[in-house]
């Protein structure tokens, strides 16, 4: 295998590790903070998508312009799932059971506001321009769009890092992770910390789902396979660890890319088999602290 | 008094609820029980079959039924799940009561189905599935399909590639599918046919992405890398839109002949990409919206657009051909009970479609009960006459439907 090749299946890695961990990133933070697994969040990042389809092939708005509004649609949309219903289970016995119904059912609603909305018909979105085309490496290439992608992915982990580190709502969210009461006692109104973190969430997924669009099929029930590969980064990272997330996706990305160039007819066994290797020797993830039972 | 008063509204209770039951009674239908996937990546077909069917039945029910007897079709989401049909089949047959089992997108689900067609000898009409073991190995005597099954598609395609060889000589050949039934039928059908041909090729590739997989970035880059004269893929719906979006990019269009002789010739695709679309991908599918420029053909893709607003996508032709299929056979039987009769008119079929060119009437294949039909294959080029796509297929290629049929016995022989 020669250089040029290498690379060019290190950056399709990468570009699926990226839009892994857009959509895992929210996952991940909804479930670090709120302690709530989000089945539905796959469907926010089929929402985003079909945003992105409106602004840009309906409105003809400027692709970046829909990407933000795409977000932001979605994040609005996100938080009113969460102070409509999603805060009425909090702190419930089972609350476990009461999640899993409640956002699986949000998948079907959203699948079916998709269908009323824009039919069943698969829609595209054009790549935006100055980024339809590739950079040419000896006899392969690499999409201008793809490299586009992987810049935002680093945008976006720099900027979630930097928000939950050093900025004071970063730091009430993650004292809300780990003692609600605590920190509800100091003052911070803690349901509408929980609202926020959601929007932002969801509006990660949404903007994932803008993004992706270009690249794949706008149609319902896309988001089911998209939750299928986040469950994967996240559960491999640790469940609601960011930096855990980061590394799943990169790590379930680069074992395709290369599982495809090496092994073809196994390759969709490989990131499962990683999976299942992480979860043997560290059940509780590659990033998450091993916890400690008290007898 | 108030004895006399509970007798006489017991009478009447009686009455009224026998009512409805004599009147059924006495009513001519053809009960007919259809499962079509509704939700999810399969939706649009199961909606597309659902409205041509409907278009069917009042077609037919508009004209006085079939030999007196009206149609009434109960539609179900059959979501994609095997067991779940299996469950809905069974409640059609013994709550329901239906003289047709119908519909079926994924080929998985039909062979769950026409296990409960046999088990209660009930007849179980496919429009859209296309594994060949349903009319092959695994065929019972109450199946009949009334699209074409992969083996065609791909003996057309075979063809196509043997003529291709004489014109444009090609010595390799790569391919990407699904990696479930579908997909790996469609590649040893089409292998077994050029083999058959006498066709000399060598594979270079063979990659198995997981059905609705969403990224296929790493399996271009190394199928340009293979750089096949050929790449055959066994993609539909939104995969093959995924795929083609994806690896257009990359030039692999340019090296390789984009070659999809099943499901992506399929409107959906020229629906979804508009001017995306590259020219010069080789496509085939089991209906199309421009050909055969038949009266019959315009009349169904120009009724469809008018009741739903949109054009139709294939599955939605298998559906229509299914519903006058059993008008047919109800013609030829006199009703819609004497199911072994039915079977025999089944056998017998013949049905002017929308699919079929001038000269050209498709017919049923009484041994392997698969309706046999001429197969176009075609080539991506600028076309708006059915928006919103900007291209659509042309340049045809035509199989008779004799030279695309499996032979006796196959998978076996």
């Amino acid at each position: 295998m020669d250089v040029s090749f290498l690379l060019t299946q290190f950056i399709s890695g990468l570009t699926m590790a990226t839009l892994l961990f857009l959509v895992a990133s929210g996952l991940t933070l909804i479930f670090g903070v709120g302690n709530v697994f989000n089945f539905a969040h796959g469907s926010f990042y089929m929402l985003g998508a079909y945003f992105g389809y409106q602004f840009v092939s309906v409105w003809s708005t400027n692709f970046w312009i829909a990407l933000l509004l795409s977000g932001v649609c979605v994040g609005l949309f996100g938080m009113l799932a969460e102070f409509a219903f999603l805060r009425r289970i909090y702190g419930r016995a089972n609350e476990g059971g009461f999640q899993i119904l409640l956002t699986y059912a949000f998948i079907l609603i959203i699948d079916d506001l998709v269908k009323l909305t824009w039919g069943a018909e698969y829609k595209s979105l054009p790549r935006p321009t100055g980024f339809g085309g590739a950079i040419q490496l000896g006899d392969l290439f690499i999409p201008a769009y793809n490299l586009l992608i992987i810049a935002i992915g680093v945008i976006v982990v720099v900027a979630a890092w930097w928000i939950l580190s050093h900025t004071r709502p970063g730091q009430v969210a993650r004292a809300a992770a780990v003692d609600r009461e605590i920190v509800s006692v100091l003052g911070v109104n803690v349901p509408m910390t929980m609202t926020l973190v959601f929007g932002i969430a969801t509006a990660l997924g949404g903007m994932a789902g803008a993004l992706a669009a270009p690249l794949r099929t706008v149609t319902p029930g896309a988001g089911i396979e998209v939750i299928i590969d986040s469950l994967i980064v996240v559960v491999l990272g640790g469940m609601g660890n960011f930096w855990g997330a980061w590394f799943g996706a990169l790590l379930i990305g680069e074992v395709n890319a290369f599982a495809v160039a090496v092994v073809p007819q196994w390759a969709t066994l490989f990131s499962f088999l990683v999976m299942v290797v992480v979860l043997i020797f560290k059940p509780e993830g590659l990033f998450a602290a091993r916890k400690v039972r008290k007898v | 008094m108030k004895r006399n008063l509970c007798v006489c509204l017991a009478i009447v209770l009686g009455v009224l609820c026998a009512l409805p039951m004599a009147v059924q009674a006495q009513e001519k239908v053809i009960r007919i029980g259809a499962m079509y996937p509704m939700t999810g990546r399969a939706g649009l077909y199961g909606i597309d079959s659902v409205a041509a069917a409907e278009m069917a039945v009042d077609e037919i029910n508009g004209k006085g039924g079939a030999n007196g007897y009206k149609i009434d079709i109960t539609f179900t989401d059959s979501k994609a799940k095997p067991a779940y049909a299996v469950r809905v089949a069974t409640r059609y047959i013994t709550e329901d009561q239906v003289h047709f089992l119908f519909g079926i997108v994924s080929s998985g689900v039909g062979l769950a189905v026409t296990e409960i067609s046999k088990q209660h000898k009930k007849i179980f009409i496919g429009t859209d599935h296309a594994s060949t073991q349903l009319t092959s190995d695994k065929l019972q005597p109450y199946y009949f399909r009334v699209a074409n099954n992969t083996f065609q598609s791909m003996a057309a395609g075979a063809l196509y590639l043997q003529e291709l060889q004489k014109s444009k000589p090609w010595k390799t050949i790569a391919y990407i599918g699904p990696d479930y039934a579908y997909g790996h039928d469609q590649w040893n059908e089409l292998r077994f046919s050029l083999d058959r041909l006498g066709v000399k090729y060598q594979v270079v590739g063979e990659y198995w992405p997981k059905l609705f997989e969403p990224d296929y970035n790493s399996y271009v880059t190394s199928l340009v890398k293979d750089n096949p004269d050929i790449l055959v893929t066994g993609f539909w719906g939104g995969d093959t839109v995924a795929f083609i979006k994806q690896a257009q990019v990359y030039g692999l269009f340019k090296k390789s002949l984009y070659f999809q002789p099943d499901a992506g010739g399929n409107y959906e695709l020229m629906s979804a990409m508009g001017a995306e679309l590259p020219a010069g991908l080789v496509l085939g599918a089991r209906h199309y919206n421009n050909w055969p420029e038949t009266e019959l053909n315009r009349k169904f893709v120009a009724d469809f657009h008018k009741r739903t607003g949109r054009y139709p996508t294939y599955a939605a032709e298998g559906a229509y051909a299914g519903v006058y299929a059993i008008a047919e056979a109800v013609k030829v039987v006199g009703n819609p009970d004497d199911t072994e009769a039915l079977v025999k008119a089944l056998e017998g079929l013949k049905i002017k479609l929308p699919e079929d060119p001038d000269g050209f009437t498709s017919y049923m294949d009484p041994a392997t009960h698969q309706i046999m039909q001429v197969q176009a294959i075609g080539v991506t080029m600028p076309n708006t006459d059915f928006p919103p796509a900007k291209m659509m297929l042309g340049d045809w290629k035509i199989y008779k439907a004799e030279d695309i049929a499996p032979p006796p016995g196959y998978p076996n022989k």
